[in-house]
This record gives C-alpha cells, structure tokens and sequence, in this order.
C-alpha cells in the first residue's frame, strides 16, 4: 500500500490521529480499494471510534493488485495495526510544516509502516513504526436507519452546554422526551424543554467529584438544529471523554454533530454531518460509538434491582429492569434532587446549579404542603416524598447502580443527606454552614 | 593593557571588564547547560573570557566571550588565571542584574579578597547591586580535543539552528544512539535513530537551496554519538538564535569527534555599539561563539 497527502488531507489527516489518541492506544488499518479505515477500541470497550478517507482523500493510493496477495484472499482488506502513540510522534512536525505525508506499507506482513514527511523546508523525515502482531480491533458497523432517534447539533454549542458541567465529569445522561406530547405545565420553566442532559455519577466512587450533580433542561428548538424523537421518553448514559474527543475533531473540521441514540443499553452513534450544499460526499467521515449504560435513569424506583453493568459494545442484552407502567411525564422524572447538603426545610436537597430547577424544587416543596396527589401524572416517586418529609427523598434513580455498589438500593450517599435527625455521617457540614436557600427567583 | 609595574601589585586584580547587556551574556552561557549542577572552569586572558563545561569525558562545551564584546575589558596579570565554579551559579547570578527598565551594565572583577569573582551593577547612581561568587581550583584540565580534520578536506556542514534543533528534538522518539552519516552522493547528511521505532533524518543538499548553508564531504563518514550528549548541543540554544535566523555549523573531524558551533548574539537590539579604545566607533560583532565537542561510540563504523 502506498498512498500520499498533503495540505487540507493532512491537516485532516493529523485532527482523525488525534481524536483516535483520545480514544484508543491502537489504531488497525484497512486498506480498501476505494477507501482508507482506522478503527480504535477503548481499553474498556465502551467506545469505538473509525474514520474513513475516501481515495479522493489522498493525492495518491496505491493498493497491490489482489492477485499479489498469496496468502489472503482478494476480498481481506490489506490491515495492518499500529500504536497510536507513535503514530502522534510521526504527526508531531506541524501540517503547517510539511509539503506531503507519504505512507506505505511494502507487504501485507510487513513488520512495519513508514510514512515519509516531506517539509517544506527540505528536511526529509522518514519513520518506521513497528506494526502489532496481532489486532485486537473489530470492525463494528451499525446501520443508522436502525436508530429511531437523533440530533444535530453544533459543536461550539454542545460544547457550551457541556461547560455548564464540571470539567472532571465522567459520564452524562441525556433524557429525550417528546416534543410533541403536550406537558402540562409543571412549575413554568421546565415545561417545554424537551431534552435534558444530567451529570452521572457512580455511585460507588465515592471522592469529591460525586458530590456535584448537574442537571439542564434544554429546549431542542433552541438548542440543536434537528431534534427528532417520538414515543416514550429514553434516555442514554456515556462516557464524556470520548465524546469531548470527538466534539474537538467535528469542531475543528468544522462540521455539526449527528447524534443517534435509541435508549438505555443501545449504543450511541455519533457522526459529523457535512453541510454540504452542492449534493456531494465529504471525502472522509467518521464514526463514533460509545456504549451506554444499561439500567435507564428514568426507572421507577420501585423495581426490584438488578445487578447494571455498561452495555458492552458486542452484546445488546435487555436489562430485567421493567419500566413504569405509565408512560411518565417528562417533568416528574426530570425533578431529581441535588445531593448537595442544602438547608432542608424537611430534609429535601437542593439544587445550586440552574434556576430551571430551583423551580422545579419550589414546585416539590409545593406539592409536600399540598399533599396532594399532584399537578402532575402520579409516579410512584411523590408519595415518598410526601410520606417522609424528613428523610431525604429517594431520587427516582435510585436504583440505579453499577455491580460494583454495596449498597444496591440506593444511588445516593447517606453521608451527602442532612436529616433532622442526628443520623448523618457527612461531618463535613456545619450546621451553621449549611447554604441557605436562594430567595424565590423571578417572582 | 597591563599593569606597567614590575613588581605585580597583589591588590591589582587580574581582571576588570564591564559589559553592557547581562541579558546576552546569560544566552550565551546558558547555551552550554544541560544539566542542573554543572561545575565550569573559567579561563581569562588577554583575549578574553572562555567557560568550559564538561561532562563524562564525552561531551565538552566551551564558550567563547571575546574582549570585543566588553565595554571595557582590563586584563592585568601574568599567563591565564583559570579557577572553577558552578556554570548555573553564574548565570542565576547574572540573571539578577538583568532586571528590565533598568541599566544592566556589570562590573566583573577577579579575583577578590578571597579569590572570588566579584559581580557590581554600574550605571545607577542611586543603587549597587553587589555579587561574589566563590570559586575554586578545577579538579582537573578540560581536555583538550585537538580537533583536527580527518584526511586531507574537512568534512562539514552548516545549517539553520531551529532546523537542526528541530530535527535532534524528533530523533528523542527513537531513544537510541544517533547515526550520523554524510555521504557525497547524493550529497546529504542523515541522522538516524533506530530503538523502538525507527527514524531517519535527511538533509538533501539539492532539496532546497536554502537548507544547507555549506556542504563539504568527500567521501562517506560515518559515526554514532549518545543521543543525550547530541541532544545537549542543541537543547538550550537561545529564542534569539532562531529569531535571527542564525545557521549552526557541524564538522566531523578525525576519529569522529563532532564538532557543533553556534553563533548566540550578545548585543541587545537597539543598544549603542562598542566604542573601541582608540575612540573610534566601529561596528563590531557582538557574537558569542559555543563550540561543542562530542565523542563517538565505540563501535565507529569507519568511512
């Protein structure tokens, strides 16, 4: 295989490596006849990321006529597996630099690749990478059509919401509702804001990070550029890092986000979505699919636990965890409460991160006073609330835990709740301390 | 200028110079440092300063501070006072005086009541920043490389220093000893590393009239060298270096000793020229010269 870039390829070339780096420490290379392919797994296997170079990409490629290839046959693509580390060390003269990348690989079992930089200064560097024995790197391939729902969005905005998160944050969910369905209009900002992207915490770790939840309710209108979802709402839990990989590279290739999504345990798909007007192809692409976790953050908290793990990418088990009987209001599922200590009146937490959902907890503390069964569809989730006005409310997700838990049942820390009475470990908070509540917002 | 006594006065010191920009001074010295604790050996003469830094017999920095480059420079004594001291002492040292928005003309005077250089900011009436630095006798001679070509043309190269730099920087990624080969045809030189990935570095004479400055090669030399010790002949070069663009010149001389200089600029820009003794102004060159020897590998592959 021999092949050549240069100019915009290249820089392209240099912003695929890095957001593979991010991703994986492996890239396998598949030599197509009318394509180039990197693929990268995640050492957890939560994430697998591929790009694509058309041959149009490169200023030249060249692949040996199948024929010479004895020992496999025609139709396996010429492969070869290399560290991505190294491959960063070829990339580390700058684009900018550099007249054309040249790669080639002599043989398919060749012991290594080398890519030949020719810099515009003259200076020629030429480096062989040893090739890896063996691949463990798949190919996955996943139809888009399958997925019954997705949005477009661009990055510098998704990067706007993500900042709104802490910056350590490990796993986001996102909760897609219906646009369409018509919600009452539960405490007047959360209504209509169709999606919500919240911080997940694993509960069983149990340092600084996890005492933060963020929760943001947006309105996809505003938001994204396409939003399409129907039916129930679904939500989707992933790993962050791979996705801020990802949004670097759609931002810099300055092309908008194509999220797929279906529901809790189906993997994620994400590709950039060329806004290409004269009906062409982009002559690369990319794809990004992150596994999500299996137990949704929307189950009834009544529902015996099962033991959740992330879904692996290979296998698409169906939690045991059975979903509320009525399809629920997006705003009941959405009213989690912070685990922040906060200043109970009885014993609820409050949220510090957005007015949205100091409404929302207005709106709870309302309900408690009114006991009644509620403004909103009834879920299983208020009368506890109502029941326990002293004890910290279970979050509707509590039951979501990784295997790794000790405490199955509940989600949140006993340390992170300030009950009325002395029962609490968290000796972290004075009582004078305490943060009082923020005064009723925009009345 | 020397003490027109007979009989040396032994409170007349042996040297008293004064430059104008500590700044330069420091880049230059601070070309020669690539360890953090580097004892150097200071040699005065009629001439002027030369530091030398050595280390494991392998590798040897020598920097070459001419009298031309002093404001004023008083030489008084008798052969070549040479005593020892700590390179990064010195520098951090000079460093205070260099203090922006003010006069950095330094007095230097050796040697002092107890044989130490003696360091006095000039050119402030109002304040005296006041410096000395012991010294000590050198343990030991540097060696002296008697660079000498091998055969009868010497072969060399010169090349821009960023480039230079720029190319020692990516052979760390090999982590091996470099290969430095110059072949005359094709006319090039190639640096080559191979540990665990290979890489291989070439300077084509015909690729771009602007990469090698000079080329004289007339058969095939090839040599290794430690890839620490290369990597310390480039590693501290001065941003002012690359800034003016200045070009490094390498010579392999016989039995492979690498011979690597520099040119490191000590005048400051827009500072006034050098008025020499005969008060006639003059343009002079304010460079500093750094040489750096380093010593082959064993296994010399012979040209």
């Amino acid at each position: 295989m021999e092949l050549s870039m240069s100019g915009g390829a290249l820089r392209t070339f240099a912003r695929c490596v890095t957001c593979l780096a991010r991703v994986g420490s492996e890239v396998a290379l598949q030599a197509h006849p009318a394509k180039l392919e990197l693929h990268t797994l995640n050492s957890s296997r939560s994430a697998y990321a591929s790009v694509s170079l058309a041959r149009d990409f490169f200023d030249q490629y060249h692949l040996p006529a199948s024929g010479h290839a004895a020992s496999a046959p025609p139709s396996t693509p010429l492969q070869c597996s290399v560290l991505l580390k190294s491959v960063l060390a070829v990339l580390r003269t700058p684009p900018a630099a550099l007249d054309r990348l040249a790669v080639s690989l002599p043989d398919p079992d060749a012991p290594k690749l080398q890519f030949i930089l020719h810099c515009l200064n003259g200076v020629r560097k030429t480096y062989w990478i040893a090739c890896s024995a063996e691949s463990e790197v798949q190919t996955l391939a996943l139809d888009r059509s399958r997925f019954p729902s997705h949005l477009v969005v661009r990055p510098r905005d998704l990067t706007r919401l993500l900042s709104n998160f802490q910056s350590s944050l490990q796993e986001l969910t996102i909760i897609a509702t219906d646009p369409a369905a018509g919600l009452p209009d539960a405490g007047g900002d959360v209504g209509g804001k169709a999606v919500e992207l919240r911080s997940y915490n694993d509960p069983a770790k149990d340092d600084c990070d996890t005492r933060l939840h963020t929760q943001l309710w947006i309105d996809p209108a505003e938001e994204f550029m396409e939003y399409v979802h129907t039916g129930d709402p679904v939500d989707v839990t992933f790993g962050v890092k791979e996705l801020k990989a990802f949004l670097t590279f759609c931002e810099a290739c300055e092309v908008d986000i194509h999220l797929f999504f279906e529901k809790a345990g189906e993997p994620v798909l994400l590709v950039p979505r060329f806004a290409l007007d004269d009906g062409s192809s982009s002559d690369f692409d990319a794809t990004l699919l992150l596994s999500t976790m299996l137990v949704s953050q929307l189950i009834d908290s009544n529902v015996a636990q099962q033991p959740a793990t992330s879904a692996q990418l290979a296998e698409e088990p169906r939690t045991g965890a059975t979903p509320s009987p009525v399809p629920e209001n997006v705003s009941n599922h959405t009213k989690i409460w912070s685990e922040l200590s906060g200043i109970p009146s009885c014993g609820t937490g409050h949220h510090c991160s957005t007015p949205k959902s100091f409404e929302a907890n207005r709106e709870i503390q309302a309900q408690e006073r009114n006991a009644s069964a509620s403004v909103l569809n009834h879920t299983s989730m208020l009368p506890r609330v109502i029941n326990a006005p002293c004890k910290p409310p279970v979050a509707d997700n509590a039951n979501n835990t990784k295997v790794i838990s000790a405490n199955p049942r509940s989600q949140h820390h006993p340390s992170n709740w300030v009950g009325a009475d002395d029962n609490d470990d968290d000796n972290e908070v004075d009582e004078e301390l305490l943060v009082q509540t923020t005064p009723h917002y925009m009345d | 200028m020397s003490s027109s006594t007979s009989g040396r006065d032994d409170d007349a010191p042996e040297l008293v110079c004064q430059i104008d920009c500590v700044h330069g001074m420091v880049d230059a010295l601070s070309s020669a440092r690539w360890k953090r604790h580097q004892d150097a050996v200071m040699e005065l003469s009629a001439h002027g300063i030369v530091v030398t830094v050595e280390e494991s017999g392998c590798l040897q920095a020598k920097v070459f501070l001419k009298r031309e480059l002093f404001l004023e420079y008083e030489f008084a004594a008798e052969g070549r006072p040479r005593f020892g001291l700590s390179l990064g002492l010195l520098v951090d040292c000079l460093n205070t005086f260099s203090a922006p928005g003010h006069s950095s003309e330094v007095e230097i005077r050796y040697p002092g009541p107890d044989m130490q250089l003696l360091l006095k900011s000039v050119g402030s009436p109002d304040a005296c920043m006041y410096a000395e630095i012991r010294t000590r006798i050198p343990d030991t001679v540097p060696w002296d490389y008697h660079f000498e070509h091998a055969g009868n043309t010497p072969v060399n190269f010169a090349i821009k220093s960023a480039i230079l730099k720029e190319s020692i920087d990516d052979l760390e990624w090999p982590g091996s000893t470099i290969q430095i080969l110059m072949q005359p045809d094709p006319p090039s030189v190639i640096l080559k590393g191979d540990g665990h990935g290979d890489l291989q570095v070439e300077f084509p004479y015909y690729a771009n009239t602007d990469l090698l400055i000079a080329f004289q090669c007339d058969r095939e030399v090839s040599y290794r060298y430690k890839y620490k010790f290369l990597r310390a002949t480039t590693s501290n070069i001065p941003s002012s270096v690359m800034k003016e663009n200045r070009g490094t010149k390498v010579q392999i001389g016989r039995g492979g000793i690498l011979k690597v200089q520099h040119l490191v600029s000590v005048a400051r820009p827009g500072m006034q020229y050098y008025r020499n003794a005969a008060g006639g102004a003059q343009q002079p060159s304010r460079i500093a010269y750094i040489e750096f020897f380093v010593k082959p590998e064993e296994d010399v592959n012979d040209a």
